[in-house]
């Protein structure tokens, strides 16, 4: 077998740059073109096949959570040191670097890993020996739109695409009744940036999230406003007679078929897409699991309930979204109230889902990624009022993992004394990026498209595949 | 000149045979691929210089030009390079064996020049085109024009023959769908079937380009490469101005066949003009409208480091400016030299420095150019003027503001009840009017400190706040505490404010005004709010771009700065503006155009800079735009990587025809309609679908490109066949209806303000797409399914894939669903009850034919519904491809 780049070299002085490109890039969407979704194989051995992503916008404050500070109780209301690291950036949006909050809640070692966390996340923590965490992330924004783009994304800027469209488009989808890559919004309102965060950006509409809505009819358009299922069934039988009697007196139908087939996807989908969302079929223990039974945390449970419905039927990428509007992690002021109902709302749900994925034996093939937009800083940003909140801390966002190829219990990173930044070497946004890739199966420099001039990939100038938390 | 011709059709053919029968004596010595490939082989072209072909070692890299001069070494840079002679010497940090110097000296004296000297006359995109000799295939009849012959020939050379000629009829769809984005009617169908007249197609091409619609079909093709949205796309995604304006010059300039190097300049540089000879010259102001092509980019409002946001401004318009007019993928050399082209990183900033003293304007007003578009903003704007001043709307919301002020009020007294007097209290009291306890003075120092406080949250100013409000504080308390006055009187202090945010308010816990309350009030000023924005949008403001002063008013313009790797915290060598050495061959400075009295020593350099862009030139300009054109024409384009043009594009098909072509392009004073009508006159285009011995991906163009009709001219057809396509053209852009449901998503912050609005007028829904407003987080989702996101970058090429969510839009969506029944109620008002006249008829809107006698049986048997048949046939191949 010779490597490529004995092939690149051996056409030395005869192949032009045309035969250069073919060689170079192998993009899957080319060979798929007629079908898009069409599952492919990964680019190397790995161990999960779904992906679930929980994304929480705002800016999760890591020392309220998982990062245990004690410096932070004893310097409780002392002004923050002065210390060259914790100024610029971070410091954007207070007067100045203020005065220092301690940890709005207890820590405690939990499971065998003896993790700390916080007193907030008391379900989550009973399932901390599954996940491997990552500290002291660098974002390339301090601030929500352009940072939870490049989380979702990797451009800070709109206009690529998301990390759900990259791996739909490397993998295809394994349930071809459902969409590959579904997103389910928060229900107080649209996320900050809008529809681009699960978009295709520069890639093909196929690759693009669906949004879920709530109720029987999660799909847009889903259902015929006025025919019954029988007549549409007639209806679509016209339809497919004409387009194949359109087809046959044609050559090159590769395209005309793939839209043929579509319409018996669509068809097929309405009562799929139904029976998903169908939590009605699940047990009482399982509800409960996931906190149905509670106000506060059904809206999350519900969702993360369904993000397993729909790994367990093959789709490819879920991504959940909680936080919205003014209702989201950005606790700049009175997190002692708000930082405890938000943690409330996906404690459960989140812990829940864990135990679910692991008892149906779904946990080993099911890659969980948490992530935020950023962190937070230690220090009050003394907005207006005496009830103290957090800045916004590009620099310590913190990523866990659970499930499939990871090295449960592992961590990587460690920010400072102070949670403001990491104390060793930075851990850049794109390597987070390149480990789930690789996790899913892909290798980032392998997953490019061409677009504008360049071969696009997800992790830009590429990324370093964190191994320490990865067993694959 | 056949011989030309043939010469470089098998020019490839022949650099490969020679490179194979020379191979043992040519072949380059193994240490460039030891020890070079890491960095310069196919897949990093580092410094713009690859090994991996004879072309590339022979055009050598952005810094040193030519690397390899056949038989002198001495001559080529690549020897001096491995010797140390040229800095920097490589490999980069070591250096070669002597032995190995030698191998590739002694490689270079004995390479034939032959070899490599048959690769120099490839085209270069670099290289201003020259009109070349236009070749005489042998099947001379079926030539119309030189299109055609350029053609021809590459089709017999491979000893193919072109498609038959398109029907009639299929033609005629063809050229709607393509010139004015829907199909003809069947009246206008006829109209052309029963045209005898022998230039009849001739005289539906030039209506049809004379016909506005092909303004708005063709401007959405430049919106699309503009990155056209109306919002800024991150944080709350807010809208940018009324850049809808400068949506309507392109949909003009197209309509009027303004001159292309007009078009490029006014985008680039409108406003920017001076006069050599005239003092005190102001350009015209409407020139500003087309500038917001440097504005409507995404825009990180939200960002506070003010550089950073400076940075990826001038990035993104130097970037953007490049790609879509030269069709150079400079955006690369922002962080380091290009990997694959010859443009080093500091050209990228001398680029760049044509912007330097360019500064995003917000609102500026510019006078509507035309009468009735200022008649309609003045109406527009009084209706709404009046309508917020006393509207329904308004009274609406002054009554349940009132009726809550008094609530909260009351309740405020009820619970402060037995409560100890705080600081809260106080900032009542010094409020109220009349005055009872505190001076004026007092109030006013007291308000300005609490206001410092707030906006710095500093703490020093916190504790200067604190020290005063806790002795007013005490005074309060002992006013009160004398019973000479009420103390719940203070409450009437509380304002409009104060309902505002108790009505806002998120977290309050025990909250003063129910759910339903907080609900009306978001809802009522939610409207209130909507007929601002109607009114914004009325305004006669564009978004826009303008020059700095400069002095004497103001500094003058700072040092552009390469930037170390596209950081704006590591400043490197300082530039001056200037264009790209791959183009000019040369480093120096450009010369900004001034007045001659340097009256405005900001104005001139964008001038410049478009200048030598619309140079006739200039040898990108013309072949990118060209190569555009054909591609929405035919497909694909003859460089089907229509927006890069380097070496990591793809080589054009028929270089001689795209050099034909932009010559001609240039020649003809860069008129856009002139050169429409030679593509769409040609036989070429002419051509049958159906070759069924032509090369697959139809490289040789030797069969019309079937193709799937983009987003909007979906929505435009199925519109325009139902005959409710509302034709008012221009004017702030329309609000479709979303699903239901999906509005729970389209709510966006604290006060749940509306992403997507009503429209003013029901029949506003039924505009032409164009005209959608352009969200960028919120895309419509039917035009989402069929590739039509709102664009935040450049999009040179609509892809178009398949998914069944485009099925479920035609399929279950309320626009099928609506315009088939009101299409269905035409046909039968018109035809009567007769179901096989129904057929037929539906058939001859949608379909621009007749049901041949099998289709017509089908569609009879199955019983459907007229207004099925016709959502049958929205749904059909037939109708979503053109062809």
């Amino acid at each position: 077998m010779k490597t490529r780049r004995q092939i690149l070299l051996d056409s030395y002085l005869g192949l032009g740059s045309i035969a250069l490109t073919d060689l170079l890039a192998p993009p899957p969407a080319q060979a798929a073109a007629a079908d898009p979704l069409l599952p492919r194989p990964t680019h190397h051995p790995v161990k999960a096949k779904r992906c679930i992503f929980l994304f929480m916008e705002g800016g999760v404050s890591q020392m309220d959570t998982f990062e245990h500070k004690p410096l932070l109780t004893k310097l409780a209301g002392r002004q923050m040191p002065r210390a060259e690291r914790a100024t610029g950036e971070i410091a954007t949006f207070s007067a100045a670097p203020n005065r220092i909050i301690p940890p709005i809640a207890d820590f405690r070692q939990h499971g065998a890993s003896g993790r700390w966390v916080s007193s907030l996340l008391p379900e989550i923590a009973s399932v901390v020996d599954e996940m491997a965490f990552l500290h002291g992330i660098k974002v390339d924004n301090n601030n929500h739109g352009p940072a939870v783009y490049h989380t979702l994304t990797g451009n800070q800027f709109p206009g690529s695409a998301s990390i759900g469209a990259w791996v739909t488009y490397g993998l295809g989808s394994e349930n071809r009744d459902l969409p590959g890559f579904i997103v389910m919004g928060d229900r107080r309102g649209a996320t900050i940036g809008g529809a681009g965060v699960w978009g295709n950006g520069f890639l093909p509409a196929a690759y693009q999230g669906t949004l879920f809505r709530n109720g029987a009819a999660p799909i847009v358009d889903l259902h015929p406003r006025s025919e019954t299922s029988q007549s549409q069934r007639a209806e679509l039988d016209l339809l497919q007679w004409l387009n194949e009697k359109h087809r046959a007196g044609r050559t090159n139908t590769s395209e005309l078929e793939a839209r043929i087939a579509s319409f018996e996807l669509a068809f097929r989908m309405q009562s799929r897409a139904p029976e998903l969302v169908d939590i009605g079929q699940e047990t009482e223990a399982t509800r409960k699991l996931y906190g149905l039974d509670d106000e506060i945390t059904e809206p999350f449970g519900r969702q993360c309930l369904l993000a397993r419905r729909m790994v367990e039927r093959g789709v490819r990428f879920v991504k959940v979204l909680h936080g919205a509007g003014g209702d989201r992690w950005d606790d700049h002021g009175n997190i002692g109230e708000r930082l405890p109902v938000h943690c409330r709302e996906v404690d459960k749900p989140v812990a829940g889902l864990l135990k679910d994925l692991k008892s149906r034996g779904l946990l080993e093939e099911t890659l969980v990624v948490w992530a935020s937009e950023m962190g937070r800083t230690p220090f009050d940003n003394n907005l207006t009022t005496d009830r103290p909140g957090r800045d916004h801390n590009q620099y310590g966002l913190v990523v866990w993992f659970a499930g499939g190829g990871i090295k449960a219990g592992a961590t990587f990173g460690e920010t400072d004394e102070l949670s403001v930044r990491s104390a060793g070497e930075e851990i850049p946004l794109r390597d987070v990026h390149a480990t789930i890739l690789h996790l899913m199966g892909l290798n980032q420099s392998r997953l490019t498209y061409l677009h504008a001039g360049r071969y696009k990939k997800l992790t830009d100038i590429g990324g370093r595949v964190i191994r320490e938390v990865v067993s694959v | 000149m056949p011989q030309q011709r043939r010469n470089y059709a098998h020019g490839r053919i022949r650099i490969l045979v020679l490179a194979t029968a020379l191979a043992s004596a040519q072949e380059p010595p193994a240490v460039l691929r030891q020890k070079c490939a890491a960095c310069h082989d196919g897949q990093q072209h580092a410094g713009g210089f690859s090994i991996s072909t004879a072309e590339s070692l022979r055009a050598g890299g952005a810094r040193f030009g030519p690397a390899v001069v056949a038989g002198h070494p001495e001559s080529s840079s690549l020897l001096r390079i491995v010797r140390g002679e040229l800095a920097p010497r490589m490999p980069l940090g070591g250096e070669l064996a002597p032995t190995e110097i030698a191998a590739i000296e002694t490689w270079i004296r004995n390479l034939k020049p032959t070899t490599l000297a048959s690769v120099s006359s490839a085209w270069n995109p670099f290289v201003a085109p020259v009109r070349p000799a236009v070749p005489q295939p042998r099947d001379a009849a079926w030539v119309r024009n030189p299109i055609d012959a350029f053609i021809l020939s590459r089709i017999e050379a491979a000893g193919l023959k072109p498609a038959p000629a398109a029907h009639r009829r299929t033609l005629a769809r063809r050229l709607y769908l393509d010139l004015a984005g829907m199909p003809p009617t069947r009246e206008e169908l006829a109209a052309f079937v029963d045209d005898t007249r022998p230039d009849a197609y001739v005289r539906l091409v030039d209506r049809l380009l004379d016909d506005p619609r092909y303004g708005e079909r063709w401007g959405r093709h430049w919106l699309d490469l503009a990155r056209y949205g109306e919002t800024s796309g991150l944080e709350g995604d807010g809208a940018i101005g009324n850049v809808w304006r400068y949506r309507d010059w392109v949909i003009d300039a197209f309509n009027r066949n303004m001159p292309y190097d007009r078009f490029v300049l006014q985008q680039i540089a409108g406003g920017d003009e001076h006069s050599k000879t005239r003092n005190n010259y102001q350009p015209d102001e409407q020139g500003l409208i087309p500038t917001a092509f440097l504005r409507v980019a995404p825009w990180d409002r939200s960002n506070l480091v003010a550089a950073e946001v400076r940075a990826n401004y001038l990035a993104e318009v130097t970037t953007a400016t490049s790609s879509v007019f030269l069709g150079l993928t400079v955006g690369c050399a922002r962080c380091h030299d290009h990997k694959y082209d010859p443009i080093p990183q500091k050209d990228f900033y001398r680029l760049q420095a044509f912007f330097q003293a360019t500064q995003a304007a917000g609102a500026v007003p510019v006078p509507f150019s035309g009468r009735a578009m200022a008649e309609r903003s003045r109406q527009q704007s009084e209706a709404l003027r009046q309508r917020l001043k006393d509207g329904p709307e308004k009274q609406a919301f002054d009554a349940l503001e009132k009726e809550l002020l008094a609530k909260l009020i009351a309740e405020r007294q009820r619970r402060s009840a037995g409560q100890p007097l705080t600081k809260n209290d106080l900032r009542l009291e010094i409020k109220l009017e009349p005055r009872r306890i505190f001076t004026e003075a007092e109030s006013l120092h007291h308000a300005r400190l609490l206001e410092d406080a707030d906006r710095t949250g500093d703490a020093e100013e916190k504790a200067l706040l604190d020290t005063l409000e806790d002795r007013l504080l005490l005074r309060l308390k002992t006013e009160y505490a004398s019973a000479k006055l009420d103390p719940t009187l203070r409450f009437n202090a509380l304002t409009a404010n104060d309902v505002r945010s108790e009505a806002q308010a998120k977290y309050s816990g025990k909250s003063i005004f129910t759910v339903v309350e907080k609900n009306r009030y978001a809802e009522i000023s939610g409207q209130l709010n909507i007929l601002r924005r109607r009114l914004d949008r009325w305004q006669p403001n564009v978004l826009a771009v303008t020059n700095v002063p400069g002095p004497p008013s103001g500094p003058d313009i700072a040092p552009v700065h390469v930037l170390v790797r596209g950081d704006y915290r590591q400043p490197g060598e300082i530039v001056e503006a200037g264009f790209p050495i791959a183009l000019t061959g040369q480093q120096q400075a450009a010369a900004f155009e001034t007045d001659r009295y340097r009256q405005y020593p900001t104005r001139g350099r964008r001038i410049t800079l478009a200048r030598w862009i619309a140079s006739p030139k200039n040898p990108l300009t013309a072949r990118v735009m060209v190569n555009r054109l054909w591609q929405q024409h035919f497909g694909s384009g003859i460089v089907r990587t229509p927006s890069d043009f380097g070496r990591n594009g793809e080589k054009p098909t028929h270089p001689e025809l795209l050099d034909w072509l932009a010559v001609e392009f240039v020649e003809s004073g860069w008129d856009i309609k002139h050169m429409h009508r030679l593509m769409l006159l040609s036989a070429t285009w002419q051509q049958s679908a159906e070759n069924p011995g032509a090369d697959e991906d139809s490289r040789l163009f030797s069969r019309f490109s079937r193709r799937r009709l983009e987003a909007e001219a979906i929505r435009d057809s199925i519109l325009a066949v139902s005959g409710r396509l509302n034709r008012e053209m221009h004017g702030p852009s329309v609000f479709p209806p979303l699903p239901a449901d999906l509005a729970d998503f389209a709510r966006y912050g604290r006060t749940g303000d509306l992403m997507w609005e009503p429209n003013p007028r029901d029949e506003d829904a039924r505009r032409r797409s164009v005209y959608i407003f352009q969200r960028r987080s919120l895309p419509l989702p039917m035009m989402a399914s069929f590739d039509a996101i709102v664009f935040s970058e450049s999009c040179d090429r609509r892809v178009a894939t398949t998914t069944p969510l485009q099925a479920l839009s035609l399929m279950n969506g309320s626009l099928v669903e609506e315009e088939s029944a009101h299409l269905a109620a035409r046909i039968l008002e018109a035809v009567g009850p007769d179901p096989a006249r129904q057929i037929e008829r539906a058939f001859e809107h949608v379909l621009n034919r007749p049901p041949d006698p099998a289709e017509l049986q089908r569609f009879r048997d199955s019983k459907a519904s007229l207004a099925q048949v016709i959502r049958v046939l929205f749904s059909s191949n037939e109708f979503v491809y053109t062809e």
